[in-house]
């Protein structure tokens, strides 16, 4: 079996290009849906029935339908139904925003009911009303016991932005397509990319895990 | 013939906390069947009695944190208000001291005193500091102040939570069974602070099973029974020599002669 | 926009067809991989430092990489390293595998290390071996916690079934996006495709939520 790894050494910068455009894209997915759906979580947790029941219904939806169809949809739908096109990258950051947010919000609902009952006892005893309970009681504590499902939400991201490359999103999957399709030296290609994902993602799981063990106590009540 | 009883201390001011034939219903539970009993000022009240048979559940109707499900409780003359914002301006006046004492886990010990004063008074942080400091020191801890609630013992935690609940300035401590949860030998150092507490002046209901410590500190027992007071009366007449067939039962189950 | 819906009623035996093979997948997929788990859970744990660190690398690689590249390179380096020509569909199914095993692997490693280590030692203290001890307290346990976390992995399963369509294996989204391709009836094939995976995914993921709360472990 003979390997050839010059098509990458000659075009290495378009891998590279690939890279910046899934970094780029996963932390700007990660950011819109750390603050969509913490906001759909709280909404969910402490929202009146006309809120939450939609909240609920979208969240199961999403946990519903593959990524890859909502990209697709996403894409091509939403540009036939608005008569607006967008770039396949905003598409991408759009639907998997929307998608992620609901896996969020399901995060901070779980930290938010893990929090003893006593804890709010205690807060209400001393005076506390329930908006400064669940300020500077509730969501300090449930933010330590979420951390560790934050980090895996960017861990997921990051694998989730490869799917964009069905959309044709000038990401590190697509670009590692074109490249293996023009050099006929997918074995390569493929391989080394798979290296590149493998060293963005698996120090990530490492750290959070280190972070969490460090400031676990302030969550445990 | 015995000498005429001591005239019930406080028994000369109006007082603190009346329960006017109180009721509370979960469902079809009764847990209190029309409690009336009165907490006078500077009095330090024990709840006893077997487990469930109503002593917390009216602690935690003092502070409304439970709803009534018939009858009043008066905080200085005044019915508990169905307001949930009146509520808590009532709440700020009595400090309530919890089995699991219940420090916020986030903070500091200093902080953990300091935040009632912070977020409800609306008291400057380093006013709020100096002064939990204070408190601190009152309950022996003065050393801990940066410590979090996981580096310290259970006895160490409850002492926080005493400060804590004394941050408030209140008028009356609740106490929930506050040395249920601790060791054997760190249940004295709570018990501690709780008889400097009395000693002081301070108006406080203790529901407990430390009986020493009622028969010692307690200037009026109340026995419940099955969500009713079965007996009430001061620590002589419930320890030595009760009038009630139940007391007599309860006292002998743990074990009490006195 | 003129809207023509027979079309997905014209190819529903083909989308019926489509489903099918996406559940196929599924349950081929966690046939293979609950095994999988359960060895390489048992190896990571083992007494055996190079079967640890082997099953740890293992999981650790395939956890970490994207679900979608692994279907790609599984495509192109199956047939060079083994010799074989692959069906597409085998080809999905090997990768699948490989990933869910990974997943599962933890789930198991984590809900037998959930169970206090106290217990095996009170069972070894009557006598029982390490592995009669593993069999009768530890596993009857963790499956309670166990249990949760597979169900929810077989959804998420059944959603990346998906993902094999990049190389033409023909369960719904291949079809579905096949369908639309040569009838250009974009909107109401994609709508169909969604609508469809949703009938299937909504029941399964309200399920999970049953099982959740059915083996939710109270501390």
């Amino acid at each position: 079996m003979d390997l050839d790894f010059s098509p990458l050494l000659e075009s290495w910068q378009y891998l590279l290009g690939g890279l910046g455009v899934t970094l780029l894209l996963s932390v700007l997915t990660a950011a819109g849906a750390l603050v969509l759906g913490t906001a759909l979580g709280l909404g969910r947790v402490y929202g009146p029935a006309w809120l939450r029941i939609p909240i609920v219904f979208y969240i199961d939806t999403q946990r519903a339908i593959p990524v890859l169809v909502i990209l697709v949809w996403f894409y091509f739908a939403v540009s036939i139904l608005t008569g607006i096109s967008f770039h396949p990258f905003w598409a991408a950051l759009m639907a998997l925003t929307l998608h992620i947010a609901a896996y969020v919000a399901e995060i901070v609902r779980a930290g938010i009911e893990s929090i003893r009952p006593g804890q709010v006892r205690a807060a209400l005893a001393l005076g506390m009303s329930r908006v400064q309970i669940v300020r500077k009681v509730v969501l300090p504590q449930a933010l330590v016991r979420m951390l560790p499902a934050f980090g895996s939400i960017l861990s997921i991201t990051i694998k989730d932005t490869a799917i964009a490359t069905v959309i044709a999103v000038p990401e590190l999957m697509k670009r590692a397509e074109t490249l293996a399709g023009q050099s006929y030296r997918p074995i390569e290609i493929f391989t080394v990319v798979m290296v590149i994902y493998f060293i963005i993602l698996f120090p990530g799981t490492r750290l959070i895990d280190m972070l969490y063990k460090r400031v676990a106590h302030l969550g445990r009540s | 013939m015995s000498s005429p009883t001591p005239a019930r201390k406080g028994a000369d001011q109006p007082p603190v906390v009346v329960y006017d034939n109180v009721r509370k219903l979960y469902g079809d539970f009764v847990a209190l069947d029309g409690v009336t009993v009165q907490v006078n000022k500077g009095e330090v009240m024990c709840l006893i009695g077997p487990s469930g048979s109503g002593k917390s559940t009216l602690l935690r109707c003092t502070n409304a944190l439970e709803t009534l499900s018939g009858g009043r409780v008066l905080i200085d003359g005044v019915p508990l208000p169905a307001d949930e914002r009146d509520a808590r301006k009532v709440r700020q006046k009595m400090g309530m001291v919890f089995q699991n004492f219940e420090l916020f886990p986030h903070k500091s010990a200093l902080d953990n005193v300091a935040i009632g004063p912070v977020t409800v008074l609306g008291m400057s942080e380093a006013t709020a500091r100096e002064r939990a400091m204070v408190l601190l020191e009152k309950v022996g801890l003065a050393a801990k102040a940066h410590n979090f609630p996981s580096g310290l013992s259970g006895g160490q935690q409850q002492r926080v939570a005493i400060a804590r609940a004394l941050a408030m300035e209140p008028e009356v401590m609740l106490f929930d069974e506050p040395t249920s949860a601790l060791d054997p030998e760190t249940i004295g150092e709570v018990l501690n602070v709780m008889k400097r507490l009395a000693d002081e002046g301070m108006t406080m209901v203790v529901v407990t099973h430390e009986m020493s410590f009622a028969r010692r500190v307690a200037n009026w027992v109340v026995v419940f029974d099955h969500g009713k007071v079965v007996e009430q009366g001061p620590p002589e007449q419930i320890f030595d020599a009760p009038h009630a067939e139940r007391t007599r039962d309860f006292l002998s189950h743990l074990g009490w002669n006195g | 926009m003129n809207l023509d819906w027979s079309i997905v009623w014209d190819h529903r035996s083909e989308l019926l067809h489509g489903a099918m093979l996406t559940v196929l997948l599924t349950v081929l997929t966690m046939a293979v991989a609950v095994p999988a788990g359960i060895v390489l859970a048992l190896m990571r744990l083992s007494n055996s430092k190079p079967l640890a660190f082997a099953s740890q690398c293992f999981v650790e690689f395939f956890r970490n990489l994207p679900l979608i590249l692994v279907v790609y390179w599984a495509f192109y380096v199956m047939p060079v390293f083994l010799h074989i020509e692959f069906s597409a569909f085998t080809t999905g199914l090997v990768a699948l595998c490989l990933n869910v095993s990974a997943y599962n692997a933890e789930t198991f490693r984590a809900g037998i290390n959930s169970i206090r280590k106290g217990q095996t030692e009170a069972a070894m203290s009557v006598g029982m071996s390490r592995w009669q001890a593993m069999r009768t307290v530890v596993v009857p346990q963790a499956w309670r916690r166990v249990l949760p976390v597979l169900a929810s992995t077989w959804v998420s399963l059944f959603k990346d079934t998906s993902l094999v369509s990049v190389i033409a294996v023909g369960e719904l989204a291949h079809v579905a996006l096949q369908i639309r391709s040569s009838s250009f009836r974009v909107l109401e094939m994609l709508t169909a495709m969604a609508v469809i995976y949703w009938l299937m995914g909504y029941p399964q993921a309200k399920l999970v939520d049953w099982v959740q709360k059915k083996f939710e472990v109270k501390e």
